[in-house]
């Protein structure tokens, strides 16, 4: 549950691809504990406010701070070790790599193994295997895992995101659509996976999703954006009596 | 200054001929520049395109020594030729790897590069050849009292004609307009309902015109050796990178640069020697400020 | 089932040389072979042989960038040419003796990496390959020019071994030589990119997004790589410098920087052994097609790269082992969906289950 520290927050966070206006002023706070979920509709922006928030795209103005610190302006690897993770809407994994060998550099790079040239020498597929295959138990993949990952199913790799970006222990996980191209029931056990991962390890998680039953199942606060903007925040009952909300959606339908 | 004065006529003649340098080099790096542009494949086939264009000329303007006629058939001629080429690699090879990684597009195009090259070695023999100039164009017309060759003068005059086709083509045209839409975004076609494939080839064949244009325009300048393929596309490649890859007036820019730099390059001893060097320090320099090149867009 | 998962963790992958019993044996053979070769074979192939060790090593320093690193360099030549050229003035120049030259000579190879690479590894692809070029260009410009320093044109020449190595019959102790040195680098790269470096540099190269996304600082990485890369192309070329006996300006050559993409093609680059392989393959190509029809060379290079990309994308070690690369280049967009490395999201993707969730 929810404590009374902002972990995380954003101050007039914008970002612009030529005159569109992707990320418009944002303002944004989490609490640490919190399970918050970020909705919109298609291109509202909230991939593009992930990759603001991680170091992928370049911020035109704004302020991004984390657990004290202000991450903005960093490179992704460095706001990476900060203790943010992230997955992303479309799959990303090491698809030659088994997923195993996925986690275990995750691990690695977390551990700061990778570039210690006294490791260079040590094998690396024996290194933290242990700890890699316990992070695939956790999600649920440890019959897989010595399949590459670009042969899994696409809900297998979202879960394999999953455990790389908890493989780096961060207290602040951002989840791009985890439950997007799942079956309808595999998406309720995913979602229902993460939050339980996230309560015990104490995990701040915002997330995007379409999926309303899953939004308004796990969120405890939802944040709504509409057109690059915050269009409202607050309790899931809050956003659902919404008129505006209901306006941006029913909207988008027609 | 007094160097100045002294040297103005041969700096002038100099600018000249680096200007018909990169008028030439042009030819053969925007064919290049084209085909990445559409399948970001980078053709390292390109100069040994280039090189049987060349050679096509050469064996028509034998056909009757110093005429103008056939001087024109060979410029129709080899071109046409090397598109032809161009088609069959394409259709044959080309086309089975535009999804692949670009560490086979570069190699299996490498391969190639080499299979055309030997042959041609083998066809044509591997002696260097002087090409006859037609007999209207080996006069020399001074320059501000010093010579300079009527036939680069030509050449000089073909680099706004090109210029203007190319831009007719690629702006006037419907098969213009997909290439520049596929370049600015290649899923783009596909959702336009058009013949991708087809632009593909086309797109190549195209740009094997050019660089078989390239190779027939170039044949009575320097004469044809068996090594022209592999230092042709080595410049070509450093034109289009400096340029940026996929931009046409980066490369028009970059070859214009090119030819100047290694023009005037020959006016100081020091720099003479180190000419080979020029055009790579050049795109180093460029690479290490700017790394997708002048005009060039990031992936 | 837990206990069956721990298992195939402990038997996953040969480790260090000579864990299953095949591979134990295999070396042993190959060992023995090699051991007694110069006693049985003449001297024409005791030097062949040199030379294949030389470009076996070379062939394998390139592919840590290429096969594990996913960084196509065209330029490798110039750290070997740094090498070889390193060695050869700290003889002659210097005057230092060839053990010490033949040691330092590689680390002035890793230095001009050190620095040509922090640049290449700041581009993508092309852009990297065409500037690696460029520096392999530059090089060969220095040593072919600065005639006073590096002997131009013509290099510079007498550049032997000590004694021990070059005492008759010839070519045997430095044989040995060589056989040692490839075999401890060949031992030292594997052990790199099988340690969770390596493993880090893969997964760079399949995708350098997500593994920056997991922390890495991939320049650096990429950078590491290309400067140990570098220092075992220079051990190359020192190596080959002592044996040629001199050095030249084709050292640095566009041709010797694509003997080592031919030879890890040729051999699959994604497997350790390829390019060992490789060399093998096109050294005896080369003995009995190439020699006899030189100027018909890089043709049938040529046919038999095309064969490969075309047929056998994962080259020799790939068709003979790893089944699951076989389909890899080529057909991996089918089936699967994919990402490719570095791709921007399309905003449109959420795919099936996406759309508007207004319900
Ligand atoms: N790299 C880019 N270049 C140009 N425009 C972009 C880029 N990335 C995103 N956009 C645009 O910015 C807007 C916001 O996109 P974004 O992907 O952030 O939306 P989203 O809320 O994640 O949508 P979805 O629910 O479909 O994932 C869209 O209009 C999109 O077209
Ligand atoms: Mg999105």
């Amino acid at each position: 549950m929810a404590g009374d520290k902002v972990i995380f927050a954003c101050k007039g966070l914008s970002k612009a691809f030529g005159g569109l206006r992707a990320v418009d002023g944002v303002d944004l706070e989490v609490r640490e504990g919190e399970l918050r979920a970020l909705i919109g509709p298609n291109g509202a922006g909230k991939s593009t406010f992930f990759n603001l928030v991680t170091g992928q795209l370049r911020r035109d103005r704004g302020e991004v701070y984390f657990n004290g610190h202000r991450i903005d302006g960093l490179a992704p690897y460095q706001v990476m070790r900060k203790g943010i993770a992230r997955t992303f809407q479309i799959t990303s994994t090491f698809r030659r790599l088994t997923a195993l060998e996925n986690v275990q550099v995750a691990l690695f790079v977390h551990h700061q193994r990778h570039l210690n040239p006294l490791a260079l020498f040590v094998p690396g597929h024996k290194s933290m295997a242990e700890q890699a295959l316990h992070l695939l138990e956790q999600v649920g993949l440890a019959d897989s895992a010595h399949k590459p990952a670009g042969v899994l199913s696409y809900g297998d790799q979202k879960r394999l995101e999953l455990a790389i970006a908890l493989a780096s222990e961060p207290r602040l996980l951002l989840l791009d659509e985890p439950t997007a191209g799942m079956a309808p029931t595999e998406r309720r056990e995913a979602m229902a996976l993460i939050a339980r991962i996230a309560r015990e390890r104490g995990l701040t998680l915002l997330f995007t999703e379409h999926d309303m039953d899953v939004v308004f199942g796990y969120a405890e606060r939802i944040t709504v954006m509409h057109q690059g903007k915050v269009l409202v925040e607050g309790l899931p009952e809050e956003v659902r009596a919404s008129p505006e909300v209901q306006r941006v959606y029913l909207g988008e339908h027609g | 200054m007094d160097w100045l004065a002294e040297n103005t006529p041969r700096i002038v003649v100099q600018l000249l001929s680096g200007l018909s340098v990169g008028v030439l080099l042009f030819l053969v790096s925007s064919g290049l520049s084209l085909i990445f542009g559409v399948s970001r494949v980078v053709n390292f086939a390109h100069g040994a395109l280039y090189m049987v264009g060349a050679y096509l000329a050469y064996t028509i303007m034998r056909l009757a020594p110093g005429s103008g006629p056939y001087f024109w058939l060979a410029l129709l001629g080899a071109p046409l030729g090397v598109a032809l080429l161009g088609l069959l690699v394409e259709v044959l090879f080309l086309r089975r790897i535009y999804q692949a990684e670009h560490i086979y597009q570069l190699l299996l195009t490498i391969a190639i590069a080499f299979i055309i090259g030997d042959t041609v070695r083998t066809i044509w023999g591997a002696e260097n050849r002087s090409v006859t100039r037609p007999d209207f164009l080996t006069a020399t017309i001074p320059i501000l009292g010093q010579a300079f060759p009527s036939y680069n003068l030509v050449i000089l005059g073909l680099g706004p004609v090109v210029l203007g086709a190319l831009w007719w083509v690629f702006y006037r045209t419907r098969w213009g307009m997909l290439v520049r839409a596929a370049t600015w975004d290649r899923d783009m076609l596909g959702a336009l309902g058009v013949n991708t494939p087809l632009v593909y080839s086309t797109v190549f064949v195209f740009g094997a015109w050019l660089a078989g244009l390239g190779g027939a325009l170039v044949a009575p300048i320097q004469g044809l050796s068996p090594g022209m393929d592999a230092s042709v596309i080595i410049l070509a490649f450093v034109a289009v990178v400096i340029g940026g890859l996929g931009s046409f007036f980066g490369t028009l820019v970059s070859a214009v640069v090119i030819g100047e730099v290694q023009a005037l390059a020959v006016l100081n001893p020091f720099l003479r020697q180190y000419d080979l060097v020029l055009p790579f320090a050049l795109m180093a320099l460029v690479l290490i400020v700017k790394p997708v090149g002048l005009f060039g867009r990031p992936e | 089932m837990q206990g069956a998962l721990r298992k195939g963790l402990v038997g996953w992958r040969v480790p260090v040389v000579g864990v299953s019993v095949l591979a134990v044996v295999g070396w042993v053979l190959f060992l023995g072979a090699s051991l007694v070769f110069p006693k049985l074979a003449p001297v024409f192939w005791v030097q062949f042989a040199i030379d294949l060790f030389v470009l076996t090593l070379f062939g394998l320093s390139l592919n840590l960038l290429m096969g594990y690193g996913g960084m196509v360099s065209f330029g490798h030549a110039a750290y070997y040419a740094l090498g070889a050229y390193a060695s050869a003035l700290l003889v002659k120049k210097a005057g230092l003796p060839m053990p010490l030259a033949f040691v330092l000579g590689p680390f002035f190879a890793a230095g001009g990496a050190m620095v040509f690479g922090f640049f290449a590894v700041r581009l993508t692809a092309i852009y990297f390959a065409m500037l690696t070029l460029a520096f392999s260009q530059i090089v060969f410009a220095v040593v072919f020019k600065w005639t006073k320093f590096t002997g131009g044109d013509d290099g510079i020449q007498g550049v032997w071994p000590i004694k021990a190595l070059a005492a008759p019959p010839v070519s045997d102790n430095y044989y040995y030589f060589s056989l040692g040195v490839v075999l401890v680098c060949a031992l030292l790269l594997y052990l790199i990119v099988n340690s969770p470096f390596g493993y880090t540099l893969r997964a760079i190269r399949e995708n350098p997004r997500r593994a920056e996304m997991a922390g890495v600082n991939v320049r650096l990485h990429q950078w590491v790589a290309f400067v140990i890369a570098g220092f075992f192309a220079g051990v190359a070329g020192s190596l080959f410098v002592f044996f040629q006996g001199s050095v030249n300006p084709d050292y640095a050559g566009v041709a010797r920087s694509t003997d080592p993409l031919i030879v890890a093609l040729l051999g699959g680059m994604h497997n350790y052994l390829g390019p060992a392989v490789g060399a093998l393959l096109y050294k005896i190509i080369f003995f009995y097609v190439g020699r006899q029809f030189p100027f018909l060379w890089q043709l049938i290079v040529g046919i038999i790269l095309l064969g490969v990309i075309l047929l056998f994308p994962g080259g020799i070690m790939g068709a003979i082992t790893e089944r699951r690369w076989r389909r890899l280049p080529f057909g991996r967009r089918k089936g699967v969906p994919t990402v490719a490395p570095g791709e921007v999201e399309t905003p449109t993707g959420s795919s099936v289950g996406g759309g508007n969730g207004g319900r």
